[in-house]
């Protein structure tokens, strides 16, 4: 059987260093090339030797493919193609393709600036790695090779974020990459065709959080910020992702607008700005409202926000407002996971996880023991549960779960099966003893399942491979005469979902996927043994059913010819000429719906079976005749020998 | 490095967490944080290790790794009960298969776990198959670990291959892994395999042999069976059996390998040739086989694209046979891998000192010429094979990058002229072609690098040989238009083309003369300010580099050499204040260093002049690699004031330990007046360290010089110094502020002589997260984890 093999090599059950390794119908794909934060060896790459033995990856890979900007899904990638050594192509959309370099040159400062790393990716490695780059546009279908093709889709998350469908032949799978299916400040909701392929990959980084509304969610952010400010703070908003920053800028610039705000907003120099740059230049990736906007004033213009100066770093009443996850090892993490105190640079910081009493906001960092103030607000642009659930869009025959904690994993697992079923009952999710809200997010998570899997619902741990057996359809040439010879036949009878010139489906057991056969043949479903006429021919990687006579001669080959022969002797004392006359006046008169000859040399035919008369050696009024049939004619040759064997009628 | 020492904290906290990964119930951190902890294992089993002197001495008292696992019974109850599971979650399995792993590499842990182990051996067996790579692996590779061990000891020895001497823990193994063998599932066989990879790779001692000997015959059943069940893992296991010392000492192994050679496929049996080949010691007639396999893609090759019987081919033994004939046939994948394949693997030979000898270098160049001309569709095939290799390979990019990087190491070698000039002309095709992809284009300028540096000088007048200039005249127009290209790509590589041929021909008279005659310098200059931030680097490096050989023309013509170089100093600088990308700025820095390195012309014309500018505009830069460029600069200009810091040359003339006094004072002038200081000064608080880290070495530097000599001293108090170290105290604390101004050399050095830049030095060594680093850190993050999850859980649901 056919199969698509799936093998997460870094994402799955982990956050970052997505990378999975796709077989389809003979080809290999990686999708996703990312780092993990959290090491600074080489396990910040994902483990390529799993890959292949002792092969070279450049021969073993066909493409790789990069969802979006983020590290988690490109950090590795001048890594693997200029230190690990792949020479192919790496395909991603063209914003991608503009951001994703700063970000490695970010992170490769990161990596030998802060940490003082030596043996890193160089920029002359960057550059080298974005040669290989071939970008792509959305809904345009790209040819790898001659089997293989890749589509973009709209995914959202970030800009130039996209959704890949990889083809061979017939066989599919969808990658979604992150995507939001809802549209945020900046960015439209994902987007994909009903493209039913065999299997959709999807994320579930997030899939327990079900956000409070986006709009809630801004509220809370803007009015902690205002609050802070109001009281002469500063507020810190270390933004982990690219893409998040400029959703926030433009959430503050318009706050800032509205209630027109004096205070200073400042943007840290660099990274972020650079990318705001091509924030500017790919308008056309965004939503609707900065479309429609950017007729009268590109909304990546602030007025409002500016440079930032060190030197404001320390002053009264700091708050921190942590936008994300953060990787074990970071000052981040530990506040997320509520330790309440801290050692930076030498000083003591002691952090209050809630809004502070008054007396404590005007405490300062300066002094020995600083007094923090840290909120956490998720703004991720991943999917949540209920967005997972809606990949259902492109109608996927099975779907695969990687990209975050495995616990996490086989919730939306169980979210979504209990879907497919059917919804779940209301009063379900409150026996655990949860309250009524929560079960009515369960019930909207329900509804939001549009379109649950027809088929398998997976998930892959890291370097678990997850395999799939599929059907691929092999569309099959035909000439219009030999299918309305079978059919007149009947022997298609019965065969759903067959047509004159339609494309279908068959299931032949080791076939490769061959290109489509050109459009002036008809095409039509095969049956899985195919009948004694018909026979499968492959040509210049073209499928067709031909007939016997036709497949001989094509392949040049002549027939092996079965005849069965039998005796059958005659009283009958006239010559042998006069013998054979008879038999075929007999025959004559009684096959009627057949086509008897007498030919010249005396012998009679019927169809395929011959028929000659001989003088019997020892007893001359004895005749014998030799009859032989091929094996096709079995039934009536069987018929004429018993036929012959009763004897000729008399003459008249 | 993390603490090898288990401190009580340490103690305390990791019955908690055992506690925690063998509670299913409870979610696990992410597996980095599993990960630290088994690195933490590690160096602490390592310490104990001491270069494997364990073995040797096992009263020793210091046995860390067995005291902590005494002192800490919860990880060994871990162990127990993460192996008797029934559904243990991957990532907690595979960290305990690895934590066992990790001590059983050690006798006295070993012995120490040797029950609970021995007992989980049938748990371990099962686990080879488990569904996750990791897993699995980790199964196998302590699977080895416990055999090794085992085999320690009693049976050290010369064992008998039937095992009736081996322990009962190494019998058993030896039997499942025959058992394996025998199966007629594949993955079972490929688990045994692996295992016994790992094990002759590891274990050199004698018993290896016995083991051998007694698993070969099923080993080379595996061969008589139709196809060869996991043929990589096989070929892995011959290679390592051939790589350790039972290779050098069975006969029967060669055979074996000669056997597997000819029942492989031509694909399969690739890596087990190129291996072979790469073994030190092996019969030559197995090397001459295995050379054969790999050559016969290319003898196919050649054969296919012979118009008449031609010029002698590959030696012996391959001549393109039937099998691999019918490989080429069989379909495009097939065909475009093998190639592929058996021209990497000829590129890794060639490079090799054991490479075959004689190297047939003219067929395999006429082979690497036709693969490309199929690929190009220029090649006219006589054959049937040809016509569908030419088919097949047109417009094959994987088969392009993969011969044009071959043919470019075949350039280490010579070929008949004939044959060189049909390189550069199938190059040449390359370089033209509007076909050729931004990635082709690359490596075909690559190769003509190559060839063109490999290429012979005429032995009269040193100059480029007639057939190489005449090339030349061919090149450049090409290079001309891809200049010109709207592909980002090819300018970008045609400029790193342009910089490496100047860098080695920029002295040759007919390179210079077709050069000027071309209009590639004015494009180049043009580049200056294309679009792409990553050309204008990469034309910034090329104007430097021609500049440096005098072959940079503007448009004021060569009769005023000085008023160009002016010019390009110019824009380069402009170049360097304004551009809004980092890459062309680090690239001008580069130029800039080097020009006062080489003492280029101009640079040399008004030095101080020269340095203070780029100084001046470096400074102000916010990308730190730049800023980092111009200490490199400063120091190099440092150092030909002062001298190189080290050299320590014993046929040198003894320079003095310090400059004397009298230069050192119009040095510190000197350093004045570009504002050496005040740059090097501000660097040092430097919000990126790299650049804090630079300064310091040559403040440090700068104090060694002056500091002997006594030189101006007793500055004291003076206004200049306090002036100084209030500056600096602003640095320090982030402000930029002002600028110091004028400053008085007697101040600096003042200033310099009170600051600890030792322990500067020090701290600035640390890396930015070593906070962060303490295994107790680590274990209380993973705790606190464990109640964070929960909450937010609750929270949301």
């Amino acid at each position: 059987m056919p199969e698509i093999r799936v093998t997460p090599l870094g994402a799955g059950q982990d956050v970052g260093r997505s990378c999975i390794l796709v077989s389809i119908g003979g080809k290999n794909v990686m999708l996703d090339c990312g780092m993990h934060m959290g090491f600074s060896d080489d396990r910040r790459f994902p483990d390529f030797s799993y890959i292949t033995r002792n092969g070279r990856l450049t021969d073993f890979l066909d493409c790789v493919i990069i969802s979006h900007f983020h590290l988690d899904h490109c950090g590795a990638l001048p890594y693997f193609s200029e230190m690990v050594g792949y020479d192919g192509p790496i395909y991603m959309t063209q914003p991608t393709q503009a951001i994703c370099p700063i970000l490695l040159e970010d992170y490769r400062k990161i990596a030998v600036d802060k940490k003082g790393e030596a043996n890193f990716f160089t920029s002359q490695m960057i550059k080298d790695c974005m040669k290989k780059v071939v970008a792509v546009h959305l809904h345009q279908t790209v040819q790898v090779d001659d089997e293989l093709e890749i589509k973009a889709y709209y995914a959202g998350h970030v800009l130039g974020a996209a959704m890949f469908q990889i083809k061979v032949g017939s066989e599919s799978v969808v990658y979604t990459g992150d995507y939001n299916m809802t549209p945020d400040r900046h960015l439209g909701a994902a987007w994909i065709d009903k493209c039913r392929p065999n299997l959709l990959i999807t994320e579930s980084t997030y899939a327990t959080t079900i956000r409070d509304s986006k709009r809630c969610r801004e509220r809370d952010f803007l009015k902690k910020v205002h609050e802070t400010v109001e009281r002469g703070g500063k507020v810190l908003i270390p933004v982990f992702a690219l893409g998040r920053a400029q959703e926030l800028c433009i959430l503050l610039e318009t706050f800032w607008e509205r209630m027109d705000l004096k205070a200073p907003i400042y943007f840290s120099t660099g990274l972020t700005e650079k990318a705001n740059h091509y924030y500017k230049l790919f308008i056309p990736w965004t939503n609707q409202k900065i479309r429609k906007t950017f007729v009268q004033r590109n909304m990546f213009e602030f007025k409002h926000i500016k440079a930032f100066d060190r030197a404001f770093a320390d002053s009264p009443g700091p708050m921190v407002i942590m936008p994300g996850y953060c990787v074990q090892g970071t000052v981040g993490h530990k506040i997320l996971s509520g330790q309440r105190k801290l050692e930076m640079e030498g000083r003591q910081v002691v952090i209050t996880p809630t809004l502070p009493p008054p007396a404590l906001s005007h405490a300062c960092c300066d002094t020995a023991a600083g007094v923090m103030q840290v909120e956490y607000m998720s703004f991720s642009a991943h999917a949540d549960a209920r967005a997972s659930c809606s990949c259902g869009q492109a109608e996927p025959e099975n779907v695969l779960l990687v990209h975050g904690e495995a616990k996490k994993m086989s919730f939306l697992k169980q979210k979504i099966e209990q879907n497919s079923v059917g919804k779940p009952r209301r009063g379900r999710a409150c026996e655990g003893g949860f309250s009524r809200a929560c079960a009515d997010r369960a019930r909207h998570l329900a509804e939001a399942l549009s379109t649950p899997p027809r088929g398998q619902l997976l998930y892959a741990a890291n370097g678990e491979t997850v395999t799939l057996s599929t059907s691929p359809s092999i569309p099959v040439g035909i000439s219009l005469g030999l299918l309305k010879r079978e059919m007149a036949q009947g022997m298609w009878a019965g065969h759903a979902g067959w047509g004159g010139a339609a494309a279908g489906q068959v299931a032949p057991q080791t076939a490769p996927a061959p290109a489509p056969a050109p459009a002036s043949q008809g095409y039509s479903r095969m049956p899985r043994s195919p009948g004694s006429c018909r026979h499968p021919i492959m040509k210049d990687s073209n499928f067709r059913l031909v007939s016997s006579e036709q497949a001989l001669k094509e392949l040049g080959l002549a027939e092996h010819q079965l005849r069965f022969t039998c005796r059958v002797h005659l009283h009958d004392t006239r010559k042998e000429q006069e013998t054979a006359l008879r038999v075929y006046s007999h025959l004559k008169s009684v096959l009627k719906d057949h086509c008897v000859q007498h030919l010249p040399d005396g012998s009679v035919t019927v169809e395929s079976i011959l028929i000659q008369a001989a003088a019997h050696s020892e007893d001359p009024s004895t005749k014998v005749l030799l009859v032989s049939w091929t094996y096709q004619d079995e039934e009536l040759g069987s018929y004429l020998t018993s036929l012959l064997k009763k004897g000729l009628p008399q003459a008249s | 490095t993390p603490s090898l020492i288990m401190d009580p904290e340490c103690s305390r906290l990791l019955p908690a967490l055992c506690a925690v990964l063998v509670d299913p119930r409870q979610p696990v951190a992410d597996d980095t944080c599993l990960e630290k902890l088994l690195d933490w294992f590690k160096t602490v089993t390592e310490a104990g290790m001491g270069e494997g002197v364990t073995v040797d001495f096992p009263q020793r008292p210091d046995r860390p790794s067995l005291l902590l696992l005494q002192e800490n019974p919860c990880l060994v109850e871990l162990l127990f009960r993460v192996l008797k599971a029934h559904d243990p979650r991957p990532r907690v399995l595979s960290f305990s298969l690895r934590l066992a792993g990790l001590f059983a590499a050690q006798e006295d842990c070993f012995q120490y776990l040797q029950v609970s182990l021995s007992r989980a051996v049938d748990t371990i067996f099962s686990l080879q198959g488990d569904s996750s790579l990791f897993v699995a692996s980790a199964a196998g590779q302590l699977l080895v670990h416990i055999l090794a061990l085992a085999m320690r000891g009693p049976a050290e020895g010369h064992p008998s291959p039937q095992g009736c001497d081996w322990p009962a823990c190494a019998q058993k193994i030896v039997c499942h892994v025959e058992d394996s063998l025998r199966s007629t599932a594949t993955p079972q066989v490929t688990q045994a395999l692996n295992v016994l990879t790992t094990t002759f790779g590891h274990c050199h001692s004698p018993w290896t042999q016995g083991l051998w000997v007694r698993l070969s015959p099923l080993v080379a059943c595996l061969l008589e069976k139709d196809p060869i069940p996991a043929s990589h893992s096989l070929v892995d296991l011959l290679l390592s059996v051939a790589r350790s010392p039972v290779g050098s000492s069975d006969c029967g192994l060669w055979e074996t390998l000669a056997q597997t050679l000819s029942h492989l496929s031509p694909t399969q049996a690739g890596p087990l040739a190129l291996g072979i080949l790469k073994l030190q010691d092996c019969p030559q007639a197995l090397k001459t086989q295995a050379f054969g396999v790999l050559l016969q893609p290319l003898a196919c090759v050649l054969k296919a694209a012979a118009q008449a019987p031609g010029p002698p081919g590959f030696p012996e033994g391959a001549t393109g046979d039937s099998i691999t004939v019918d490989t080429f046939l069989s379909s495009k994948s097939a065909c475009v891998g093998l190639l592929c394949q058996a021209l990497a693997h000829l590129e890794l030979l060639q490079l090799l000192p054991q490479r075959p000898s004689p190297w047939p270098q003219a067929p395999l160049l006429r082979a690497a010429v036709a693969i490309l001309r199929f690929c190009h569709g220029s090649a006219a095939p006589t054959s049937d094979v040809g016509g569908h290799l030419c088919a097949v390979l047109a417009g094959c990019v994987r088969v392009q990058r993969a011969a044009l990087d071959f043919l470019g190491t075949l350039s280490q070698g010579t070929g008949p002229q004939e044959l060189v000039t049909q390189v550069f002309a199938v190059l040449l095709e390359y370089l033209t072609s509007p076909d050729s992809s931004p990635m082709v284009l690359k490596k075909a300028f690559q190769a003509t690098l190559r060839w063109l540096l490999g290429s012979p000088k005429a032995p009269s007048c040193c100059d480029l040989d007639p057939h190489t200039q005449l090339f030349l005249g061919e090149l450049l127009p090409v290079l001309r238009k891809r200049l010109c290209s709207p592909c980002w790509e090819a300018r970008d590589s045609g400029l790193e083309f342009l910089t490496q041929v100047t860098r080695h021909w920029g002295g040759q008279a007919a390179f210079r003369h077709a050069l000027l005659a071309s209009e590639v310098p004015e494009l180049t200059g043009q580049l200056l300010r294309d679009p792409e931030s990553y050309v204008r680097a990469s034309a910034v490096t090329a104007t430097g580099q021609l500049s440096s050989w005098g072959l940079y023309a503007t448009p004021t013509g060569p009769e005023h050499p000085e008023v160009q170089q002016e010019s390009l100093f110019t824009e380069l600088l402009h170049i360097l204040s304004t551009d809004s990308e980092g890459f062309p700025r680090r690239a001008v820095m580069h130029v800039f260093t080097q020009w006062l390195k080489d003492g280029h012309a101009d640079v040399a014309e008004d030095l101080e002049q020269f340095v203070a500018r780029v100084l001046q505009a470096a400074s102000q830069d916010l990308d730190w690699e730049v800023r980092a460029q111009g200490l490199e600069l400063a120091l190099v200009f440092l150092e030909q004031l002062l001298g190189q810091p080290g050299s320590r040359c014993p046929y040198a003339v003894a320079l003095p330990e310090a400059a004397p006094p009298a230069t050192l004072a119009q040095v510190l002038q000197a350093l004045c007046r570009v504002q050496l200081f005040e740059f090097a000064l501000r660097a040092l608080f430097d919000c990126d360290r790299p650049v804090a880290q630079k300064s310091c070495d040559l403040l440090l530097f700068l104090k060694a010089k002056a500091t002997p000599c006594g030189g101006p001293q007793e500055a004291g108090a003076s206004p200049d110094v306090v002036s100084v170290e209030a500056a600096l105290q602003r640095w320090q604390a982030g402000e930029q502020g002002q600028p110091l101004g004028e400053l008085e050399p007697e101040a600096v050095m003042a200033v310099l002589r009170s600051m600890d830049l030792e322990g500067l030095r020090g701290m600035l060594a640390k890396s930015s997260d070593h906070m962060e680093k303490s295994p107790q850190s680590l274990l209380q993050d993973m705790l606190a984890t464990v109640g964070v999850l929960g909450e937010n859980e609750a929270d949301c649901y």
